[in-house]
């Protein structure tokens, strides 16, 4: 009998860290093909247009450019604070509250034209992003409170924010009593970068800032530190980095970012601030980071490999009758079968026959 | 540069119907496609629920002539903007939109598509291509409000309503105005739980009523969970919303709203069908078809049902309008003269509680 | 008088599923888990509870099996973070976005039919105008209780509870005098897994007779807040649940009966179990006092440098 066994590798193997991603992804669409079929629908196609069809069709391209950016937005910041082991998941709070910012602005401004308000907005934006931010950091440095659990506290109640901004002093007058706030002025919404289509500025500003983040993080001092502390934080601490600094640092890069996207979400797509705003991008921005391995680059990638299951989700929709249930399932498989693979970044299978293993005991 | 969005278009389009060859075999008239986009699951048990019907109904009268297609828990923003240009460029040649949020992205959308007809409920932003419709549910209300006036012994009912929108507080007011005609000490609570979805929620906020006098019960929330338990605690009754509802809750649903979208539906196709669909506001009720009443349940004596069939016919024959002055506010100061009658712009803009609707804070 | 009474048995209802799920929860976390998968878990045991009791009209049978649905779906956590030691963060959120599509499409053909209630154990004391207050509930209402006193004892006063701790509390000298941390915490997670998998078939069995899609409507993050605000300790998480079951009720009560209480926003409401959470963690830290604070490993994976 033939007995399999987990061994260290003394090094975290560069294919494994590459390759698990890919494997969860063609893994998932075998799987889902599996499991819907199973329950009686047409699983090749559904594997198909969820997958393939937002990527064939040069007409969804767009569509995945404008889902991807918020995601890639808020995944490069959270990928730097979960690479500092900053266990920021209230990205989604920070986002809501950006955009509540860069709301308020356009709705001070409304009426008025010139180039500053974008920049005013997406200041604002992100200033609140990372005011959000620093509850949680300050909680954790100065009180040692658990990040994970006051930013997402957080979160549930910026949504109220909303709520409450929409229905009450920011209400359209001109919306028939419906809570949402009014249209933006045309200085207040993000210009579209290739005429006729839907691009708007904030994909260009995904890309770069997930490169610019890429670059600092990989190539300059302040990366190495933030990548040491959240390797070894007791070695950081003999190499004389501030574990304080970095759990500010971290926490407000990933707020800011998360503010910067919700600016660029609401002066983008949305052009004014309604009550579904909120549509997770925040938590599914986790998956992004997760999926993207904690790296800038790989988070674009995985950005619109997201993007690609939410619009082919909603095409497997019309076309085949799949229930819109079906993304959450294929993206929670994903997940899963990438976190299940992890284990092979830093330990390798052995296997070993009987004799061996009861030698090696 | 719109040459490219041709091209983008021309590119798309022949992606697009390849993989749906296989379903239309060749010699066939070419059917007309219609899509559907709902804000919530078609499993609600209520207003998506209803508009679903609608799609059948379509599909059941025009068979082989139609094809229909429904995207559903589509959020409002982005997401609906792709969803209403994926239908636009699947084929489709005529759109419901059946939410007031999908407002924004039809109007966005639609300039792109002159050659599709576009229908947005509930909404109030009209184009070339986009027309609007809406139900008079307040009249389906005034029928609730006469029987609750008859019936109720404690002369209050209780009103749950997700948000204070003017189409939730035309349906309130219109339900006390009939009450009121039969008891003039009759009074409403509404109960506002600011969410569409949580059943658990509204079950909380019926006892919370029943707890304190009330003894009939409506709501304005999708599902029967304020039915259920109406019928748990045994008062007098209440009303189904969107859909008869009277399987959850046999003997306690004195009668129903319907949403019966099918014949506006109908209409609009047979309209695209024939070449003569012009962008539309229509209102319809009663009268049309549009809003029907369910069953009255047995308990309700007969004097009741015949007070509450004349305040059907009335409506449809036009003899009644339920909205027609005197009508004082929920302060006792007058709003609407002797004689006159509301003008359908005021209704949908509605924002005051009339006398006998204790107003929330 | 009568309506304080009606007011506690609203609130003794929306309080036990939140109770029920944070009480496996608490377990969870301490053996040093944590699980933020406990919405979709809730969910999976709704659906689950909600076909049985369709199907065979037997309540106790459906709980078990929301049970079992929760467990289920708790195995996969556990296999992805105690055997393969992935994020425990990430994994949760997995889960939960997994339990809320798997429960939407298995529950698809089920949206229009409707079930019973349970009724309440002691039926004429129920109907009684003021004893109900205590006798008035069905099962997973003294369920609840009767955990807190369980898992009360277990941890305090168990040679397993005190395995569990340690586990939670350092695991690395737990695992060097021979405890095996993996397993602890499977049965913990399990557990967890369980009880949240009751929690939700709560809601079709004790609060609203039927199943919708995303029923549980976000009170299993609710359970991960209060098991924080009661400071990881049983008797804190009764109070506390029936606590936060006081605020989401008194909202209702207040704005259907008037008064000043009528006039706080419904926002404020909806955001006072998390913003109390917050306080409640600040609080705690400030006492310095090392036995209040969370456990020590919560949320890291265990790593023996085997």
């Amino acid at each position: 009998m033939m007995r399999y066994r987990l061994e260290k590798r003394p090094e975290p193997s560069k294919l494994m860290l590459y390759g698990t991603p890919v494997a969860a992804v063609v893994l998932t669409m075998i799987l889902g093909c599996l499991l819907f079929s199973a329950i009686g629908y047409n699983g090749l196609r559904a594997v198909q247009e969820i997958f393939l069809t937002p990527l064939t069709n040069p007409y969804k391209w767009q569509d995945l450019g404008i889902k991807a950016a918020p995601l890639i937005i808020i995944g490069t910041g959270l990928s730097v604070a979960y690479r500092a082991n900053v266990w920021n998941i209230g990205a989604e709070g920070q986002y809501i509250i950006g955009a509540l910012a860069a709301t308020g602005v356009a709705l001070m401004t409304w009426g008025m034209s010139g180039w500053w308000i974008l920049p005013v907005m997406a200041i604002a934006g992100m200033a609140a992003g990372m005011a959000y931010a620093s509850i949680p950091a300050f909680l954790k440095t100065r009180l040692n409170v658990n990040e994970i659990l006051t930013s997402l506290m957080l979160t549930y109640a910026s949504v109220q924010l909303i709520y409450y901004l929409i229905r009450g002093p920011w209400k359209d007058p001109m919306g028939i009593g419906f809570p949402q706030s009014r249209l933006f002025s045309e200085a207040a919404r993000l210009p579209n970068i290739i005429p006729g289509t839907i691009v708007h500025l904030g994909v260009p500003i995904a890309v770069i800032v997930a490169l610019i983040a890429w670059f600092v993080m990989s190539k300059t001092v302040f990366g190495y530190r933030m990548r040491v502390v959240g390797a070894a934080p007791h070695a950081a601490r003999y190499g004389g980095f501030s574990e304080t600094r970095t759990i500010w640092l971290a926490m407000l890069v990933s707020g800011g970012l998360a503010g910067l996207a919700g600016m660029l979400e609401v002066a983008g797509p949305f052009q004014r601030m309604v009550p579904g705003f909120p549509t997770n991008y925040g938590f599914t921005a986790i998956i992004v980071a997760f999926l993207g391995r904690l790296n800038p680059l790989g988070v674009i990638v995985a950005g619109v490999v997201l993007a690609i299951t939410f619009v082919g989700g909603q095409v497997a929709q019309t076309t085949i009758g799949l229930p819109d249930e079906a993304t959450g399932i294929f993206q929670a498989m994903m997940l899963f079968l990438l976190l299940a693979g992890d284990i092979l970044v830093r330990y390798r299978i052995r296997r070993v026959s009987p004799e061996a293993s009861v030698g090696a005991a | 540069m719109t040459l490219s969005r041709r091209g983008f278009i021309k590119v798309g389009g022949a992606a697009m119907t390849l993989p749906l060859l296989g379903g239309t075999a060749f010699g066939q008239a070419e059917k007309l496609k219609i899509g559907f986009i709902y804000v919530g699951s078609i499993n609600d048990n209520g207003y998506n629920y209803a508009h679903n019907q609608g799609r059948l109904y379509v599909e059941e009268n025009l068979g082989d002539a139609v094809e229909t297609v429904f995207v559903e828990n589509v959020p409002e923003g982005p997401d609906c903007e792709r969803v209403v240009r994926e239908l636009a460029q699947q084929g489709c040649k005529l759109i419901f939109a059946t939410s007031f949020g999908f407002g924004d992205s039809v109007i966005k959308v639609a300039p792109e598509f002159p050659d599709v007809a576009f229908e947005h409920a509930t909404g109030y932003m009209k184009a070339d291509n986009v027309g609007l419709y809406n139900a008079r549910f307040y009249e389906g209300r005034a029928v609730c409000g006469v029987i609750a006036g008859h019936m109720s012994q404690t002369a209050k009912a209780g009103y749950i309503g997700s948000f204070p929108i003017p189409e939730v507080v035309m349906g309130i007011n219109s339900f006390v105005l009939a009450a009121r005609q039969v008891n003039p000490e009759f009074t409403i609570t509404p109960v506002y739980i600011s969410t569409w979805n949580d059943p658990a929620k509204e079950a909380d906020a019926a006892r919370a009523m029943i707890d304190q006098g009330i003894d009939i019960i409506a709501q304005h929330t999708d599902g029967p969970a304020a039915l259920q338990v109406a019928a748990d605690r045994g008062i007098v009754g209440g009303f189904g919303q969107g859909a008869d509802m009277s399987a959850f809750a046999p003997d306690t649903q004195l009668t129903a709203i319907i949403d019966h979208w099918g014949p506006h539906y109908l209409a609009s196709a047979k309209a695209v069908l024939e070449g003569t669909w012009a962008p539309g506001d229509t209102w319809e009720g009663l009268k049309e078809d549009v809003v029907q009443m369910g069953p009255y349940h047995s308990k309700v004596p007969a004097d009741v049902v015949t007070a509450a069939e004349a305040m059907r016919t009335g409506q449809i024959d036009g003899s009644v309008h339920i909205f027609t002055g005197p009508i004082n506010d929920h302060t006792g100061t007058e709003r609407v003269a002797a004689g006159v009658t509301m003008t359908d712009a005021e209704l949908l803009s509605m924002d005051w509680y009339v006398e006998g609707v204790i107003p929330p804070a | 008088m009568d309506l304080t009474i009606a007011i506690l048995v609203t609130v003794v209802g929306a309080s036990t599923p939140i109770l029920i799920a944070a009480l496996g929860e608490l377990v969870v976390e301490r053996s040093g888990v944590l699980n933020l998968g406990v919405e979709g878990m809730m969910l999976l045991g709704a659906i689950a509870g909600f076909v049985v009791q369709f199907h065979t009209g037997n309540h106790y049978l459906a709980l078990i099996c929301g049970a079992a649905a929760g467990m289920a779906a708790s195995l996969i956590f556990g296999f992805l973070t105690l055997s393969l030691s992935a994020n425990q963060t990430a994994t949760g959120l997995a889960l939960t976005i997994f339990g809320t599509g798997f429960s939407a499409l298995a529950g698809a053909s089920y949206s229009a039919r409707p079930v019973t209630l349970m009724s309440p154990i002691f039926p004429e004391l129920a109907a009684h105008p003021v004893l109900r207050v205590i006798f008035g509930y069905s099962f997973p209402a003294y369920f609840a209780i009767f955990m807190v006193f369980a898992i009360w004892f277990f941890l305090k006063r168990t040679r397993a509870g005190l395995i569990l701790r340690a586990v939670g509390e350092n695991d690395l000298s737990a695992h060097s005098i021979g405890y095996s941390v993996v397993k602890v915490r499977y049965f913990a997670v399990m557990f967890g897994g369980a009880m949240a998998g009751i929690a939700g078939a709560c809601f079709p069995l004790t609060l609203t007779p039927q199943w919708a899609e995303g029923m549980t409507a976000g009170r299993g993050w609710i359970a991960v807040a209060l098991v924080v605000f009661a400071s990881w300790r049983p008797f804190r998480l009764l109070g506390g649940a029936y606590l936060f079951g006081l605020v989401m009720t008194m909202e209702l009560y207040a704005k259907a009966g008037g008064g000043p209480l009528s006039a706080i926003p419904s926002e404020l409401w909806a955001a006072l179990p998390y913003i109390a959470t917050i306080v409640v963690l600040v609080l705690i830290s400030l006492r310095r006092d090392a036995s209040t604070n969370a456990p020590a490993c919560l949320g890291k994976p265990f790593m023996p440098s085997n």
